[in-house]
C-alpha cells in the first residue's frame, strides 16, 4: 500500500505530464496499474487541492489541472530558501548564507594559505 | 512594602537587557565552547525576562503582602490590601501583564507562523523532489545554487541542491549533511525560536538583535563541532571549510542585495576557527561559566519567591 504522500506524488506528475486538464476518472485510468478506486484518486486530489497544488474547472465530471509547473514550485521554494525574511531565519536551518564576493574571495585566499603542505 | 527587592530585580533586568549582553556578544571564549555559550544566552533570555516582569510585579503587588507568593495568593482570594494601593502599583502591574502577554504572546505566533511555513515547504518538497532511496529523509533539489538546508519538526527534512552536489566532492558532502543532521539531532530551531520572538517584540531593544546574532552564529559553530566529531577523512575541519566556502561563495549570485555582510561575517568566523582552531575551554572555565548560567536564573528566582528584603 503506497502512502498519500506518494500517491499525491504519483498525481501530481501524471498532471504536470497531462496536455490539458483531467478528470479524476482520466487519472484513475492512467494509473490503472496501482488498481486505485475512484474514491481514493478524489481523495488525493482534494488533499492537493487544499495545500494549493490543483484547481478544478466548472466542467461536469470537474477536472484538475497543476496550480503550477513543477519548475514553478521548485524556484518558489528556493527564492524563499536564497531569501532573508526574518521568520525563515527559524523556519529552516540553511547550510551557509552568501557572501559577497570581496569576502568569498578573502576565505579562498585564507584556505589556500593554511593549505598543508602538499608532500 | 518590598521595595529593595524590586529594586534588585530592576537592577538586574537593566545588566541583563544590556551590559551583560553587550560582554557576551564580544567575548571572544564562546566559540571555543560554543554549547556552553550557548546556554549562557538562554539564562540570559530567560532571567532577563523573569526579572523585569518580577520587579514590575514585586513592586505592584507590594500592597497586598511582604513577598510575592503571599501577595499574588491575597489578591487571589480576593483579600483587600494591607496598604493603601496608588497609582504606581496599578502602572506596574499593567505593565507586568502587557509585556509578559507581549513576550509570550510573540512567542506563540512565532511558533505557529514558523510551523505553518515549515509545512508548507516540506508539502513543496515531497511532491517537487523524488526521495532518495538512500537517506530516505533527505531531498535533490534542482537548482543551480550550491545549497543545502534543513526542515526541522517532527518529519525532518534534509535538502541538497543539484549545485551543491556538483560542486563539492564526496568528503565535503558528507561533512554537509553531519553538519545539517547536528542542526536537527540537537534540536537547535528551539535554540533560536525564543531569540527571533523576542528581536521581533522588543526592536527598540539592541540587545535583542545582538542576542539573536549571536546564537545564530554559535548554533552554527556547535552543527560544524558536532558534524567534526562523526567525520571520518584525513584532515575533517579542512574539508568543511572548504565546503563552507565553496557554498557561501557559490551562493552569492542568487542572494538578494542587503544584510549579506552581517552574514558575511558569521561565515569568516566559522572559516576561521575550522582552520586555526582555538584552545578548547579549559574545564574549570567551563564549570564557571555554567555556574554563572545556573546563578543567573536562581537569583531572580530567590529573590521573587524569598519574604521581601
Amino acid at each position: 500500500m503506497a502512502s498519500l504522500g506518494d500517491l499525491e506524488r504519483t498525481v501530481m506528475d501524471r498532471l504536470w505530464a497531462a496536455d490539458g486538464p483531467v478528470a479524476a476518472a482520466g487519472l484513475r485510468d492512467a494509473l490503472a496499474d496501482r488498481g486505485l478506486a475512484l474514491t481514493t484518486v478524489h481523495t488525493v486530489l482534494s488533499r492537493l487541492e487544499a495545500k494549493g497544488f490543483v484547481e478544478h474547472d466548472d466542467a461536469r465530471p470537474r477536472r484538475f489541472r497543476p496550480t503550477a509547473t513543477r519548475e514553478q514550485h521548485a524556484a518558489e521554494l528556493m527564492h524563499e530558501v536564497l531569501g532573508r525574511s526574518g521568520d525563515r531565519q527559524a523556519v529552516l536551518a540553511r547550510f551557509v548564507g552568501g557572501v559577497d564576493p570581496e569576502e568569498a574571495r578573502l576565505l579562498r585566499q585564507l584556505l589556500e594559505e593554511t593549505a598543508p603542505d602538499p608532500r | 512594602m518590598l521595595p529593595a527587592t524590586a529594586a534588585a530585580l530592576a537592577v538586574l533586568a537593566a545588566l541583563l537587557a544590556w551590559p551583560v549582553p553587550a560582554w557576551l556578544g564580544r567575548a571572544r571564549w564562546p566559540r571555543r565552547d560554543p554549547l556552553v555559550a550557548l546556554i549562557c544566552w538562554q539564562a540570559i533570555g530567560l532571567a532577563g525576562g523573569l526579572s523585569i516582569v518580577g520587579a514590575l510585579l514585586v513592586h505592584g503587588l507590594a500592597p497586598w503582602g511582604h513577598s510575592l507568593p503571599e501577595a499574588g495568593w491575597a489578591v487571589l482570594t480576593g483579600r483587600s490590601a494591607d496598604d493603601p494601593v496608588r497609582g504606581d502599583h496599578w502602572v506596574a502591574l499593567t505593565l507586568a501583564a502587557v509585556l509578559t502577554a507581549e513576550l509570550l504572546g510573540v512567542l506563540a505566533l512565532s511558533w505557529v507562523r514558523t510551523a505553518r511555513t515549515r509545512r508548507r515547504h516540506r508539502d513543496l518538497l515531497e511532491l517537487v523532489v523524488q526521495p532518495s532511496p538512500a537517506a530516505p529523509d533527505a531531498r535533490l533539489l534542482e537548482h543551480p545554487a550550491p545549497v543545502a538546508f534543513c526542515i526541522p519538526g517532527a518529519r525532518p527534512l534534509l535538502v541538497l541542491s543539484s549545485g551543491m552536489v556538483a560542486e563539492l566532492d564526496d568528503d565535503q558532502l558528507a561533512a554537509v549533511v553531519a553538519h545539517e543532521r547536528a542542526h536537527l539531532a540537537e534540536h537547535h530551531h528551539l535554540y533560536l525560536l525564543p531569540f527571533v520572538a523576542w528581536e521581533a517584540a522588543l526592536p527598540v531593544l539592541p540587545a535583542a538583535a545582538r542576542a539573536h546574532a549571536a546564537v545564530r552564529e554559535l548554533v552554527e559553530m556547535r552543527a560544524d563541532d558536532r558534524a567534526l566529531a562523526g567525520l571520518g577523512g584525513p584532515d575533517p575541519r579542512r574539508t568543511l571549510a572548504q565546503a563552507i566556502v565553496v557554498a557561501a561563495g557559490g551562493a552569492g549570485g542568487g542572494v538578494p542585495e542587503g544584510a549579506l555582510a552581517v552574514a558575511g561575517s558569521a561565515v569568516g568566523a566559522r572559516v576561521v576557527r575550522l582552520v586555526t582552531p582555538p584552545p578548547p575551554l579549559p574545564a574549570t572555565a567551563r564549570a564557571l561559566a555554567l555556574a554563572c548560567a545556573g546563578l543567573l536564573l536562581l537569583v531572580p528566582t530567590a529573590l521573587l519567591l524569598l519574604p521581601a528584603l
